[in-house]
């Protein structure tokens, strides 16, 4: 029983992680976090249901087009509601992002609220049995998906310009803006990156759990409560929080009580936050005001 | 913007009298209103508090802190458990939401003191009340659970306030005393002490200020003002359901403070009124109330970030606060 | 002391104001003209329980059926709709407002259990008929009131509906529950335990799945250690699909379980699409036939002549059955119709034939809980099938 629920833990997390990891990526490039992003990971899907159930377009196109869409939101949501007020207190953005989500969420309940929509599994991989544990192709499909773009992406960060340039603009962005870095354009780009990873998330889970409008806040508390676990604001810590809680929430559900695996991301957010805001693994994260 | 002298401010502040007509104008309403009417006026007033609470943690002292459903639930659940397994009255129920709601607020405070600020502190406190749900939902020895807990007959000083009218008259007067006891406050040097802070805090706390005691005192404030909202939730409702308290009702409230004007007490009585009154007009438009309340969020800080107030300012000194910045 | 004489003319208009609203009162024929009947149809039209509203969408449609034919004695219902988004605060303004602003002749509908116990004192107090089209609280209409009546199987016979059918699989002991914690889920499963408690079993295990929960391995693998001979999921339609796939992936195909009414067979199998995954899946089923079954084709194009594109699901029939017997009724009550008139009609339907409900419909003064049963549909070789008990086909 430890094992399967290590496996099917370790499954849900990895959409944890991602989608954790998305809003570390906009939250280190702009310092802002996006609290729509449970409503924006649920975009992805609800584009690919448009392009393949209601269009009838091919699944892997779609899927590219959906995560394209959304990186286009994302630069919209920076260019257009971000940017202009930018001069405003902090606050604002918090404001702004909850409200860009309840837009997302209330448009797709105004014209999907009364149903709930089965997603078409394209890739249908049969499950394999090691003895008593049973690894679906589900979880083999997000596992893989999830690992090779968390490989990319850390590549990306910490090996290329693009990496080095995300860790300037996050240290000072005027100091960016000096040695000739567009900010405004690399905060669109971050926040497209965002959305889109987060899309892929919602692509992926969506088979499993049905398409209804509720879904996106659950997705934005785990995402937090991923990145608190984590450490908030690093990257490595988004991913590891994100297995750790989805193992969390298997291993409560069956030791201790099945009604604690819809707060356990809440208890780990206030645990954490009170006995050790800098998370699992310790480094002091640093917080502009 | 900061140019006025306060001797061009100060007779205005005393002008502030007129004030008193609103509650006074408001009083005729139920000779007016049919019960459904008396109803959504009943509501508004809730949600001025609920206003004018949450304004002081956001707008005054700029914390980004959620837990302001938190305080409204915990205020009407301690209402209706004081009335139910203590039998308390009203009255009394009043006061001891207004305490609870307090007590939450000082957890608010410690969590916002040790060092929990801005994101961490909106995220911890939306957990706080998103936790505080799910208790409602399983306490249900206590609570009832989601069948809802039904507040015994609400009397105030022996009279029924079953009618809504009888409701109003009551609901008035705590408005009106809670509303005039914030305007105090802030008035004093509690509320310069609370603006510096918000605009500087190591600034202010240098000058020998003790901005901890301040930041205390602000959440608790906050606290009290709506756990007194959520009592007089309690009341108008006369059950109380956990659904009450969700995250929908979180963005609800962002709107009043934002709509109105962060860090205007005056307009988050504007907020709370609209606000209110606003998605019972569009009634017939269901399923609109996500879209209605985030895009009137988007449109308030792309087009007028200090709210509605700010606009009135333009046209009457009257809505001139003196440590707000229109 | 000099400011009295300046008060006395604003206040005797005041005076004179409060007596003239005090005289605005209801009567036996508000809402009524030669032509028209005001109804008022409050529902979840909004908010994270919009699907119950499907109920209220086919009651509207049948509404809508009748004023095509010419109405009844040549009024037509003219229906308001009312949001309640499933909050007790909403609900009691759509309550207050169709009471006392739009003055209707009746109400009908509900789906949300808490926002019916919350306007219920609102709506007996205004005398206002109000037939309770979906919410199943039993308490609603018990004990009766004058002016409420309830047209769905109430709780009670519903968890009396689930609990016979999984007691009347031969040899059932081991019972394990699955439930969301919230009214709807509760209304379901609480008088299902109290049926099975009258039988001698206590559920071995009370497991929660909340609404939102993408995954069900905890749950399935406790189910699989306690190798129960039923179990019962009030489970909301995505979460049951959830259950269903993880119950099948961890190799658990032959353990029957019982749902609550609102999921259905055909949707519940379309949104599988595989029949091995279900084939153990059991409902209880309020209506002469399966969605897709020749026996409601007629109901099915009734609502999608009136609502184009709507997706019809075990939902969109729960009210009708009570909309057919308060027709009747009106029709009954004759031309000079009253609110008096009408109540006293309602409490003359005696073991009324709906067309739609299995179970006929019988409302007295005293007992107004009208659907006492329900039968129960699963698939029988792979096709949905309504049946009286384990194993027993219609």
């Amino acid at each position: 029983m430890l094992m399967q629920l290590t496996v099917s833990g370790l499954s849900q997390g990895a959409i944890y992680a991602l989608i954790a990891l998305s809003l570390t990526v906009v939250f280190r490039a702009t310092t802002v976090v996006n609290f729509g992003h449970g409503d924006f990971v649920l975009g992805g899907a609800f584009g690919v249901y448009v392009l393949v159930v209601m269009l009838g377009l091919p699944f892997l196109p779609s899927a590219i087009a959906a995560i394209a869409l959304m990186f286009a939101c994302g630069i919209l949501i920076s260019r257009g509601f971000i940017d202009p007020i930018k001069a405003g207190p902090h606050i604002g953005f918090a404001m702004m992002s909850i409200s860009l989500g309840y837009i997302f969420r209330g448009t797709t309940r105004s014209i999907w609220g009364r149903e709930v929509l089965p997603m078409p599994r394209v890739f249908d991989i049969p499950p394999i049995f090691v003895g008593d544990l049973v690894i679906t192709g589900d979880a083999m499909i997000i596992s893989g998906t999830v690992a090779i773009l968390l490989a990319g992406f850390f590549v990306v960060f910490y090996k290329t310009s693009i990496g080095k340039v995300i860790q300037a603009v996050y240290q000072s962005e005027r100091g960016a803006t000096l040695i000739g870095i567009n900010v405004k354009r690399f905060h669109d780009m971050m926040w497209g990156a965002g959305l889109a990873m987060g899309a892929v998330a919602g692509i992926l889970i969506a088979p499993i759990s049905l398409l209804h409008p509720d879904l996106g806040a659950g997705f934005l508390i785990r995402g937090f409560a991923a990145m608190t676990l984590g450490g908030f604001g690093s990257l490595g810590g988004a991913v590891a929080g994100g297995l750790i809680l989805g193992v969390t929430e298997q291993y409560a559900g069956a030791y201790i009580n099945t009604a604690l695996i819809d707060i356990t991301s809440y208890l780990v957010i206030l645990v954490v936050l009170v006995v050790r805001p800098s998370g699992l693994f310790g480094k002091r994260a640093v917080v502009r005001v | 913007m900061n140019q006025e002298t306060p001797q061009k401010k100060r007779p205005l502040s005393q002008n502030g009298r007129i004030f008193y007509l609103v509650p006074l104008a408001a009083a005729l309403i139920p000779f007016f209103a049919n019960d459904y009417l008396q109803f959504i006026v009943n509501m508004i007033m809730v949600y001025v508090l609920v206003t004018v609470g949450f304004n002081l943690v956001i707008g005054n002292l700029g914390q980004l802190a959620f837990a302001n459903t938190a305080f409204f639930g915990i205020g009407a659940y301690m209402t209706a458990i004081l009335m139910t397994y203590a039998g308390f009255t009203y009255e009394l129920a009043l006061v001891g939401a207004a305490i609870s709601g307090g007590l939450a607020g000082l957890l608010a405070s410690v969590t916002a003191l040790r060092g929990i600020r801005l994101y961490y502190l909106a995220i911890i406190t939306l957990a706080f009340g998103e936790l505080m749900r799910w208790v409602y939902i399983h306490a249900e020895p206590v609570t009832m659970g989601t069948d809802g807990l039904p507040l015994p007959d609400v009397t105030v000083f022996g009279m029924s306030m079953h009618s809504e009218t009888a409701k109003f008259y009551v609901f008035l007067l705590i408005t009106v005393l809670v509303v005039k006891g914030t305007s105090n406050l802030l008035k004093s040097r509690v509320g310069r002490a609370i603006l510096a802070i918000r605009d500087n805090e190591l600034t202010t706390a240098s000058l020998g200020i003790s901005t901890a005691n301040y930041i205390i005192l602000t959440f608790v404030w906050s606290g009290s003002v709506v756990g007194i909202a959520g009592a007089m939730f309690a009341a108008s409702t006369e059950r109380v359901f956990p659904e009450s308290f969700g995250l929908t009702e979180v963005i609800v409230h962002f709107a009043m403070v934002m709509v109105g004007g962060a860090g205007s007490l005056i307009g988050s009585v504007i907020g709370g009124v609209v606000l209110t009154a606003l998605p019972e007009y569009f009634r017939q438009f269901p399923g609109m109330e996500e879209l209605f309340f985030g895009a009137i969020i988007i449109a308030v800080l792309l087009f007028l970030p200090k709210g509605l107030v700010s606009l009135l300012a333009k046209v009457s000194p009257l809505f001139r606060e003196r440590y707000f910045r229109e | 002391m000099k400011t009295t004489s300046k008060w006395k003319l604003p206040l005797g208009v005041l005076a004179a104001m409060g007596i003239m609203a005090g005289t605005a009162v209801a009567d036996d024929t508000t809402g009524l003209t030669d032509t028209t009947i005001k109804v008022g149809v409050m529902g979840p039209f909004s908010g994270n329980a919009s699907s119950y509203s499907k109920a209220q969408i086919g009651e509207m449609a049948y509404y809508k059926m009748i004023n095509d034919q010419g109405g009844v004695h040549g009024r037509k219902f003219e229906l308001i709709e009312e949001d309640t988004a499933c909050q007790p605060a909403k609900g009691i303004a759509a309550a207050k407002k169709l009471v006392s602003q739009d003055k209707v002749f009746m109400m009908h509908g509900n789906s949300c259990s808490g926002v019916a116990m919350a306007v219920k004192d609102i709506v007996v107090e205004s005398g206002t008929p109000w037939i309770v089209a979906h919410a199943v609280n039993p308490n609603i209409s018990m004990p009766p009131t004058p002016n409420v009546f309830h047209g769905v199987p109430a709780g009670p016979a519903y968890g009396y509906t689930m609990g016979k059918f999984v007691m009347s699989k031969p040899g059932t002991k081991n019972v394990v529950m699955v439930e969301h914690s919230n009214d709807w889920a509760k209304s379901y499963a609480d008088p299902t335990r109290d049926y099975m408690k009258t039988k001698g079993v206590e559920p071995t295990m009370v497991l929660a799945m909340e609404r939102g929960q993408t995954d069900a391995t905890a749950q399935v693998l406790k189910i699989r250690q306690a190798k129960p001979d039923f179990i019962v999921a009030s489970l909301y339609e995505a979460e049951t699909v959830i259950f269903l796939k993880d119950l099948k992936k961890y190799g658990i195909t032959d353990i029957p379980v019982m749902g609550a009414a609102g999921t259905d067979l055909e949707n519940t199998l379309a949104r599988i699409g595989d029949i091995d995954t279900v084939k153990n899946y059991y409902v209880p089923h309020a209506f002469i036939d399966t969605v897709d079954g020749p026996g409601m084709k007629k109901w099915n194009d009734m609502i999608l002549k009136y609502y184009p594109g709507e997706t019809i699901t075990g939902f969109s029939y729960v009210s009708i059955g009570s909309a057919v017997a308060a027709v009747q009724a009106l029709k009954n009550a004759g031309p000079d119709l009253t609110r008096e008139k009408f109540i006293a009609e309602l409490d003359k339907i005696k073991d009324f034939d709906t067309g739609i409900f299995a179970t006929n419909i019988t409302w007295s003064a005293d007992d107004r809980h009208g659907v006492k049963e329900s039968a129960v549909a699963g698939f029988v070789d792979g096709k949905p099938t309504v049946m009286k008990s384990w194993n027993q086909p219609m």
